[in-house]
């Protein structure tokens, strides 16, 4: 166990990038150009192969954040205990420096979406969230960060709003908060859920990271696509997520057309200064 | 409304947008609206195994056309829903269903080249393994090669078909060495290997697929010789020696 923490990556800080297969030649080749990387787990779940060998050889050079987008932890039936050994088997590989997952569902017997389905925010939603956070916190041997997922519909009984529901996960299970700030502006939009105030309402303590994306307006809905740069209003948003938490390390993601690299490195920098502008404002006022 | 029932409604309005009217009743608002907007969680699962599909099988994809692949993938999905958070897995069953979809009857090699795919799609995510030694191989004597045994890499394995399935895939990659044949009636063997990073496909034979069956089966290099020379008396044991060691199709001696 000892053994195991000293080899345990450094902790994320500034900010970072999504790791996708376009960048993998430019990432290899060239030197340290971002913080930190964050890979979707289940893109590495395989044996060996190319993909593991360049996050093997990226993890030399950058601390790894392992995100996992296929564990459906609240789905009633169909949630699988292999899938989690899978998961538990790449941490032990790869020593990231954090796990992080998602508040949703998306599996029921014999069949498995592939998706961020959204929960209700009731009691036996949080009593469910935390039995699977616990067993998966217990399995990986760490503490894990659980995200905030954008949703076009909305349940109509709840007990909870989401920031409460996420304190309570945190403060039940140990768990940190990943506050996807995008998905809160999308939900702001979709179902007219103040985004500022549920930041606000989010227990800074807990909050491990920030994720930021591009999102699509559309008739029908605004879609958290993570295919543009991040909007001006997401940016306001995530000034009042940096004055609320702090500096907490960010992690910039695109997933549909992905752009060159430097788009990315360019948002993430854009990210920096606001955590810099951010330290100054602190440090005038002290 | 129980959770699991919830969830129950849910993955029945997913299946089925006539089936939406149970969940319905949970959403708020309980409108038009949400009745719409649960058409983007439908078209995201559909987007998935579509994604997941032209990752596997491009060659596939190449032969039939984006348009009938992607209603294929459809298809496919809504009888071989995915059964694990792991995308990469949702392909599994794809040639059986090629094999049995009245459509694709005018192309009777696709179930082989969709199954020749998923050899090569496992074999991305194959473990790793040390590659043998060329230095071991010059120094050890006839007998001793004779009586060992060898290791396989794990991303080696090889189909028969009674069409040229290896000759297919190797005109549809970007670097092809190979032309499509005029008529693709003629029966061919593939090897699937990773002598690099990536799954490559190679044209085999009877003997070389015979030889490689016994090796897997942890049997001696005489027995595979044995079994090669069988299925062809003209089997050339030096040149696929050579040939198996630059593929990497060997990784350990014992």
């Amino acid at each position: 166990m000892q053994d195991h923490r000293s080899k345990a990556s450094q902790p994320l800080s500034g900010a970072g990038i999504g790791l996708r297969t376009p960048h993998y030649r430019e990432l290899l080749a060239r030197a340290r150009c971002v913080g930190w990387l964050e890979a979707h787990s289940e893109n590495y779940l395989g044996d060996g192969g190319y993909d593991l060998h360049v996050l093997t050889r990226l993890r030399e050079r950058y601390p790894i954040s392992l995100h996992g987008v296929g564990l459906a932890l609240g789905s009633v039936a169909g949630y699988s205990m292999d899938h989690l050994r899978r998961v538990a088997a790449l941490v032990s590989r790869v020593e990231p420096a954090l796990v992080s997952e998602h508040l949703c569902w998306g599996a029921v017997e014999g069949g498995h979406f592939n998706d961020l389905l959204p929960l209700p925010l009731t009691r036996a939603a949080l009593k469910l969230m935390c039995m699977r956070v616990t067993q998966m916190q217990d399995v990986l041997q760490r503490r894990v960060l659980i995200e905030n997922v954008s949703s076009y519909v909305r349940f109509a009984h709840n007990d909870y709003e989401e920031s409460g529901f996420l304190n309570e996960l945190a403060a039940r299970t140990g768990c940190g908060i990943l506050l996807d700030v995008n998905n809160m502006y999308v939900n702001q939009c979709n179902h007219g859920i103040d985004a500022a105030t549920q930041i606000e309402a989010i227990a800074p303590d807990h909050v491990g990271e920030i994720h930021l994306a591009g999102h699509l307006v559309t008739e029908l809905a605004v879609i958290d696509h993570h295919g543009a740069r991040i909007s001006d209003v997401v940016w306001s948003l995530y000034e009042l997520a940096l004055r609320h938490c702090g500096a907490v390390p960010t992690l910039i993601e695109w997933d549909t057309d992905v752009p060159a690299l430097d788009v990315l490195l360019d948002e993430a920098h854009s990210a920096c200064d606001r955590v810099d502008a951010l330290e100054c404002e602190v440090s005038c006022v002290a | 409304m129980s959770l699991d029932r919830l969830q129950a409604d849910f993955a029945a309005a997913l299946s089925d947008g006539d089936a939406a009217s149970s969940l319905l009743t949970a959403l708020d608002p309980c409108d038009a609206l949400s009745a719409r907007r649960l058409g983007l969680y439908r078209g995201n699962v559909h987007a998935a195994w579509d994604k997941a599909l032209v990752n596997a099988y491009p060659v596939v994809r190449a032969l039939v056309g984006e348009e009938f692949f992607a209603t294929l993938a459809r298809a496919y999905g809504h009888v071989h829903p995915s059964a694990s958070g792991d995308l990469n897995e949702f392909g599994l069953h794809f040639s059986a269903f090629v094999h049995a979809h009245e459509r694709t009857r005018s192309l009777p090699y696709l179930p082989d080249v969709a199954a020749l795919e998923w050899l090569v799609h496992r074999a991305h995510y194959a473990a790793d393994a040390p590659l043998l030694a060329r230095e071991r191989m010059a120094v050890i004597s006839p007998h001793d090669l004779l009586a060992a045994r060898f290791g396989l890499h794990p991303a080696c394995t090889w189909l028969q078909s009674r069409y040229p399935i290896a000759t297919i895939w190797r005109a549809h990659q970007s670097d092809a060495d190979v032309v499509l044949p005029a008529t693709l009636d003629r029966a061919e063997c593939a090897l699937v290997v990773r002598p690099q990073w990536r799954a490559e496909v190679v044209e085999s034979s009877t003997a070389e697929i015979a030889a490689l069956a016994q090796l897997r089966a942890g049997n001696a290099m005489d027995d595979a010789i044995g079994a090669a020379f069988d299925a062809d008396a003209k089997f050339d044991f030096a040149k696929t020696l050579v040939r198996w060691l630059d593929l990497a199709v060997l990784t350990e001696i014992y």
